[in-house]
């Protein structure tokens, strides 16, 4: 024990003296979560108004159609309309040529008259609904037939993500219904008071019959409304406990260049005791990054105008996840600093292969935006492991049974890289020849 | 010099992987207490693997290695606790202070206390690093760091001390230094097995060499007889260029 608390306590010292690592540690996570919960809130908030997309509007209807769309899509905090290029009109050629520039990225014409459309064809449809009471002579119905409806443009530059192209054309088409029934409503009055005078229209407000509530199930019953931080922070915070790969193997591979090694492999001290002094280290530092990394998500971040991380209550298995993410981690690096054979190689693979398995495992850009093929890969990530017991903890209010499997994953994998690794260093000395 | 064998190596051979030739063939080898033993060689001669397989970093393919009586293969813990080393490369930490890195080297051979702190004093003394104790090693010269690497091999008073060329790229000074101090230990009972490519050290230093080459001890002696043997030779190094030749070694 005594030589495990000196060795220990050394490895604190080297930890200490290199700033740069250190920095690497800490400073470097702390960055990358205010920034990405920065440029996150502001993209998806309603702060900025540059955030917004700007859509070239074109309208020709003038009318309760064209209207409503213009005055939608105005309220609405994701689109800007620009309904003139450089002082003038933006006419249907103008926008598509604007388009096809790539100056703009969608652009909206409503064609002249399309609201009368409407308003025929629903008069076509009550009139002849109504014939079915007898209420109007043969011949004056048997003329009334639908005729085809105008068509509303809409020009998108080809680089657009196909389920954005989905949801303006959705909320066109919204609007496209809401205006038919409100005309049905008023011309089914209009008639029926026409045949019957005594008949007084009611006032009809028309609000929407069905409203919609959003609600995010937890384990625990509590309305957590998920939102950048209680992704970014845990994200982040695992990304940086896995960088612990870069310092240890930088340290199990300078000991072994700079002879001091194969000093203390002559001295009665074993591997294994030296090589659990630096683990115990290393792994104190990760456990302080993921307290110091949540803290600020709940005290530093609401600072920056951004929301407050909630970690619920569930400390026990947030301990435990934290704990198994670290073992993980130092694994990995355990197996990269016996693998590899120079410092360069280590810090090389050690980095890139974080960043690859941090893509993969959902850390840069959320699982289910992924394809589907990408979502199996990630699936193999053990820094996906970790985040899905994060937000486990974090956004649906799990507990330890909830946590269990991808705790069993992260233990497996620190097994399993831990087992490679002494196999390695039995088949190959840890000393220079 | 005792007539008690500390050092005994029988057939020992060693073949790294990957490479045909055995780094060292069939050595055979007594080493008595109180000796101070040179091994000498060009590069690649087999010295430092020899040195390896007796500090117990290695096995040996083939062989046997018996030290104060112990054998490496099953009682190498014993062993690590009578042995110091001194590697070839200054082998601390250099972020950390002469007194951390000694403190921690002596932790190792279960030295603490002010016990290990007043013998880190007296040691840094000798070698004059006591004005540098909490410096850090890395604004150390070259020599400066050399005299705390022999300080981190013999903090514990070893029984035998094994030194990879030890004043190799020093100053005059430092080399005095070092060579004065391991006379002193030796009269006081240490055993020495150093290697060096210096031969006008070894001669002067060791009570006998072994001469090897190509994996093989090719001559064996005390070095001033070994060089009386052979009147054409003005001097050990003479001798030794004689029988490694003068073909340049990788």
């Amino acid at each position: 024990m005594f030589k495990f608390l000196s060795a220990a306590r050394k490895e604190l010292l080297l930890l200490l003296r290199d700033r740069a690592g250190l920095a690497v540690l800490f400073i470097m996570p702390m960055a990358l979560i205010i920034l990405m919960s920065l440029f996150q809130e502001i993209g998806w908030g309603t702060v900025v108004m540059e955030s917004r997309i700007k859509i070239l509007f074109v309208n020709n209807d003038r009318d309760t159609l064209g209207m409503n769309i213009e005055k939608g899509l105005r309220s609405s905090s994701y689109f800007m309309l620009i309904d003139s290029i450089k002082s003038k009109r933006v006419t249907k050629e103008s926008a598509r040529e604007a388009v096809k520039n790539g100056d703009y990225l969608i652009a909206i014409v409503i064609p002249d008259g399309v609201t009368r459309s409407i308003r025929t064809n629903v008069r076509i449809m009550v009139t002849n609904t109504l014939a079915g009471f007898g209420l109007y002579k043969q011949q004056m119905v048997g003329n009334l037939s639908l005729k085809r409806n105008d068509t509303i443009t809409i020009l998108f530059d080809p680089t657009i993500k196909s389920s954005f192209k989905s949801a303006v054309v959705s909320s066109i088409r919204e609007y496209n219904y809401r205006i038919e029934n409100e005309m049905m409503f008023s011309i089914f009055n209009q008639e029926i008071a026409r045949q019957f005078p005594m008949y007084k229209p009611p006032k009809i407000d028309y609000k929407e019959a069905m409203t919609f509530k959003e609600e995010f199930p937890s384990f625990r019953q509590v309305e957590k409304m998920p939102n950048t931080v209680q992704h970014n922070v845990p994200a982040w915070t695992i990304f940086a406990m896995f960088f612990i790969v870069i310092p240890l193997t930088s340290s199990l591979i300078k000991e072994r260049e700079e002879g001091s090694l194969f000093r203390l492999l002559s001295m009665p001290v074993s591997y294994i005791e030296l090589m659990l002094a630096k683990c115990s280290v290393y792994f104190f530092i990760c456990m302080i990054q993921c307290a110091l990394m949540i803290l600020s998500g709940m005290f530093f971040l609401p600072l920056f105008h951004i929301p407050r991380l909630e970690i619920g209550d569930q400390f026990f298995p947030l301990f435990l996840i934290a704990t198994s993410t670290a073992l993980a981690a130092l694994g990995f690096g355990l197996m990269i600093g016996t693998v590899a054979t120079t410092h360069q190689q280590a810090a090389a693979f050690g980095s890139v292969s974080i960043v690859i398995l941090g893509a993969m495992g959902g850390i840069w850009v959320p699982i289910f935006l992924m394809p589907q093929i990408m979502q199996q890969v990630a699936s193999f990530s053990p820094l996906n492991w970790s985040l899905h017991g994060f937000y486990s903890i974090f956004i649906r209010g799990g507990s330890f049974i909830h946590i269990l499997p991808q705790t069993l994953k992260l233990l497996l994998f620190f097994l399993i890289t831990v087992l490679i690794s002494f196999i390695y260093r039995q088949i190959k000395s840890p000393i220079k020849k | 010099m005792s007539d008690r064998i500390i050092i005994q190596i029988q057939g020992l051979t060693k073949i790294y992987k990957g490479s045909e030739e055995p780094a060292i063939k069939s050595i055979s080898l007594d080493i008595y207490q109180d000796e101070i033993f040179g091994l000498l060689g060009p590069n690649g001669a087999g010295k430092t693997t020899t040195l390896s397989i007796l500090c117990g970093l290695f096995a040996p393919n083939e062989g046997t290695v018996h030290i104060d009586g112990l054998d490496t293969a099953s009682q190498l813990r014993k062993i690590k606790r009578i042995i110091g080393v001194v590697p070839q490369e200054v082998a601390l930490y250099p972020t950390l202070t002469a007194i951390e890195n000694l403190t921690f080297f002596g932790n190792m051979y279960n030295l603490k206390g002010n016990f290990l702190r007043e013998r880190i004093m007296e040691r840094l003394k000798v070698f004059g690093l006591e004005r540098f104790a909490k410096k850090k090693v890395n604004t150390f010269s070259g020599g400066m760091a050399r005299r705390l690497n022999l300080i981190a091999g013999l903090l514990h008073d070893p029984k035998l001390v094994f030194l990879d060329e030890p004043t190799v790229g020093i100053d005059v000074q430092s080399r005095i230094v070092i060579l004065n101090y391991l006379h002193e230990i030796n009269k006081m009972g240490t055993t020495i097995i150093y290697t060096s490519h210096y031969m006008e050290e070894a001669e002067n230093l060791c009570s006998r060499v072994a001469i090897m080459d190509r994996g093989i001890i090719i001559s064996i002696g005390n070095p001033k007889e070994l060089v009386a043997e052979h009147p054409e030779f003005k001097n050990l190094e003479n001798l030794f260029l004689a029988l490694t030749g003068k073909d340049l070694r990788d």
